[in-house]
């Protein structure tokens, strides 16, 4: 489909347009920027970085019904994700956006996994390419992706200045760009887009090279270097539920008042201790040094060795957002260098 | 200042000792300004020691989060000491951490590092954005931040974190050894940061924390990055009995925090390691700050300043104010 052209002073109009959906967008909470619901074309902040939390929350909620019960009684009450409706997330990182099909192949694998799949399938996702790098530990471009990859979404847009560039990718894209077609304009420059790519792919000033790594890390189960990359670590969870590809859950069930309840998942994170704490009271990953290895490990090996992609698109929150620096390129520099 | 060879030479002779297990200090970041903890665990570890403006984080929580595995049939448990550089701010977490016999004063050997401020990252960060490595030294009341090739001073003022703004210990306030000459004190805290959340209207104060609370992730960097956080087994995470559902929402959200403060109740000493380790940005020392403010005004105490002194809770006295009691 060819490039269409989408004027900055139409997008609120846009945006209106599509609120006939649930329409999700980058959002200020204070300084921080969120991914939320909008009902508003002003409350988009679309001249953004990157969110703290990934995208990833509005198709795999922190916190979600499955479904819910009354004590003593046999039937369940199964949450419709259908009510939800479809959703448009609009804006997203096309890390995020790539984060995305790695998560689905975890969600439609021995199991196929109703709550998820069925708001997936609800959900379009319009992405925003990185004409700048969000931050200055991207690095994306070392883990299979770039500033502008298209790999997981239905829109991209580009920011060529006084318009957006759009693009529908696939069919649900094209349905997407119909429902705003009024605001479109014809007249997109492909090349220039092209040209662009190339130049933000250039302005990605961390690597790191994974030829290798994924058969290198069992190796090192005993090693050394998981105590010294994870001394500083505190435990906390930061590094694993700001990760667009993170997506371990713990299901528990939470009564209210009079024996009603409901079984819900939430995020869980094998940084915590409670994660792996058997009943017995025994824990197999007794110390930050296992629990950090399970961390690079899980992400650089075992997930590529059942679904041929590494568990991290260079989004660089971790890195970011860890409050004693711990850096996953540093780490992954010491296992090849182990 | 603190002379960074002298440090180093200080932290090679520590190590170097037969009962002296590790030396936690500080190395340089990974990239941008940041500076990160660093275990010295031989002589040759010390040499990338550092000390500047940009070493944030308080290390006395290292003391505390350690696990303490099993250890093997047949052998002792290591009971060396624990060397750990603290900035004035920092001391006062051991000297709470002693008040409250987490371990004995022997367990440690305190490197005192008398500190003229430290900036706040988010604020340097907003101003030299995505700089991949950079440097930044403090220069009588200026910073100097110097990257690629270029060097630039800002106001001191500008970039120190706001608890510096009120630091009325820039010196440790316990030490075995000093790394420096001590700082005057250049600061104080007239707590009108609390009065100005104190004057609030109800309303007011649940839409504020109502925001701030709404986006917290649980991730609970805030209670691991705190000293003063240290029990193994913390009510806001137990399983069984489950006091604080797992459910991130405004409701669990706003309970976990307010139970977090509370417990912090005269033991929070004013490191602000809580809200610097907080992704999304909740400002958890205007909690801490108020009760701070109260437990002072009430009892006429204040963590973190006397190893001697009990800690607040434990004490009772016929003469305690009860006025506030409903």
């Amino acid at each position: 489909m060819a490039v269409k052209k989408l004027s900055k002073d139409k997008v609120g109009e846009a945006l209106k347009e599509l609120m006939k959906f649930r329409l999700v967008a980058p959002a200020k909470s204070d300084d921080v920027v969120i991914f939320k619901q909008i009902s508003d074309p002003a409350e988009a902040y679309l001249d953004y970085g990157n969110s703290a939390v990934p995208p990833k929350k509005m198709v795999f909620p922190q916190t979600e019904t499955l479904f819910r019960f009354v004590t003593g009684e046999p039937e369940l009450k199964e949450k419709n994700v259908e009510e939800e409706g479809q959703t448009v997330i609009f804006g997203m990182r096309p890390c995020d956006a790539r984060a995305m099909s790695i998560v689905d192949k975890l969600f439609d694998w021995d199991f196929d996994d109703p709550y998820y799949q069925k708001r997936r399938a609800m959900t379009t996702y319009v992405g925003m390419a990185c004409t700048e790098p969000p931050s200055v530990n991207c690095f994306c471009t070392s883990v299979g992706g770039s500033p502008f990859s298209t790999e997981g979404l239905d829109v991209m847009l580009t920011d060529m200045g006084d318009y957006y560039a759009v693009q529908a990718l696939n069919e649900k894209g094209e349905k997407l760009t119909e429902t705003i077609a009024s605001q479109l304009e014809d007249g997109g420059d492909e090349k220039k887009i092209e040209e662009m790519a190339a130049a933000a792919a250039g302005k990605i000033k961390r690597s790191i090279k994974t030829d290798g790594i994924s058969e290198k890390i069992p190796t090192l189960w005993d090693s050394d270097v998981w105590k010294k990359v994870s001394a500083s670590c505190l435990g906390c969870g930061t590094c694993t539920f700001l990760c667009p590809t993170c997506h371990c859950f713990d299901i528990q069930d939470e009564v209210e008042e009079m024996g009603e309840g409901r079984r819900c998942r939430m995020w869980d994170s094998c940084m915590f201790s409670e994660y792996t704490l058997h009943a017995s009271g025994h824990n197999p990953r007794p110390s930050r040094k296992e629990r950090t290895r399970n961390r690079v490990s899980h992400k650089y090996s075992y997930f590529p060795s059942k679904f041929d992609d590494i568990a991290c698109v260079g989004c660089g929150r971790c890195i970011n957002m860890c409050p004693v620096n711990i850096d996953i390129l540093d780490i992954l520099e010491q296992v090849v260098e182990a | 200042m603190v002379d960074i060879t002298k440090l180093r030479d200080i932290a090679k002779e520590v190590i170097s000792r037969d009962d002296v297990r590790q030396v936690i200090g500080y190395r340089p970041g990974t990239y941008g300004f940041r500076a990160r903890p660093a275990f010295v665990l031989e002589p040759a570890d010390a040499d990338e020691l550092i000390f500047s403006p940009a070493c944030i984080n308080n290390l006395a929580t290292y003391i505390v989060i350690e696990e303490k595995l099993p250890v093997p049939r047949g052998q002792e448990p290591d009971s060396r000491k624990v060397a750990v550089m603290v900035k004035g701010c920092d001391s006062r977490a051991i000297i709470q951490q002693l008040e409250e016999k987490a371990y004995d004063r022997d367990h440690v050997l305190v490197l005192g590092i008398p500190c003229e401020g430290v900036v706040d990252m988010d604020k340097v960060n907003a101003r030299f954005p995505n700089v991949d490595k950079g440097d930044i030294a403090l220069e009588g009341d200026k910073f100097v931040i110097s990257f690629n090739g270029t060097k630039e001073e800002v106001a001191k003022d500008e970039l120190l974190a706001d608890k510096c703004k009120r630091c009325r210990y820039p010196t440790p306030l316990v030490s075995d050894e000093m790394l420096g000459d001590e700082v005057e004190r250049f600061a104080d805290d007239d707590f009108s940061d609390v009065e100005v959340l104190e004057k609030k209207s109800r309303d007011e104060k649940w839409a504020y924390w109502e925001e701030k609370f709404s986006r917290c992730a649980r991730c609970y960097a805030c209670r691991n990055a705190c000293p003063m956080c240290y029990c193994e087994d913390c009510v806001l995470t137990r399983l069984e009995p489950m006091w604080m559902r797992r459910s991130v929402d405004i409701s669990e959200n706003t309970a976990y925090h307010i139970a977090r403060a509370y417990h912090l109740a005269g033991r929070c000493i004013q490191c602000g390691a809580c809200e610097q380790a907080c992704p999304m940005d909740i400002p958890l020392m205007d909690l801490n700050r108020k009760f701070y403010k109260d437990v002072r005004e009430l009892f006429d105490y204040e963590p973190g300043t006397d190893a001697e002194q009990p800690p607040l809770l434990s004490t009772f006295s016929v003469d305690d104010r009860e006025d506030f009691i409903l």
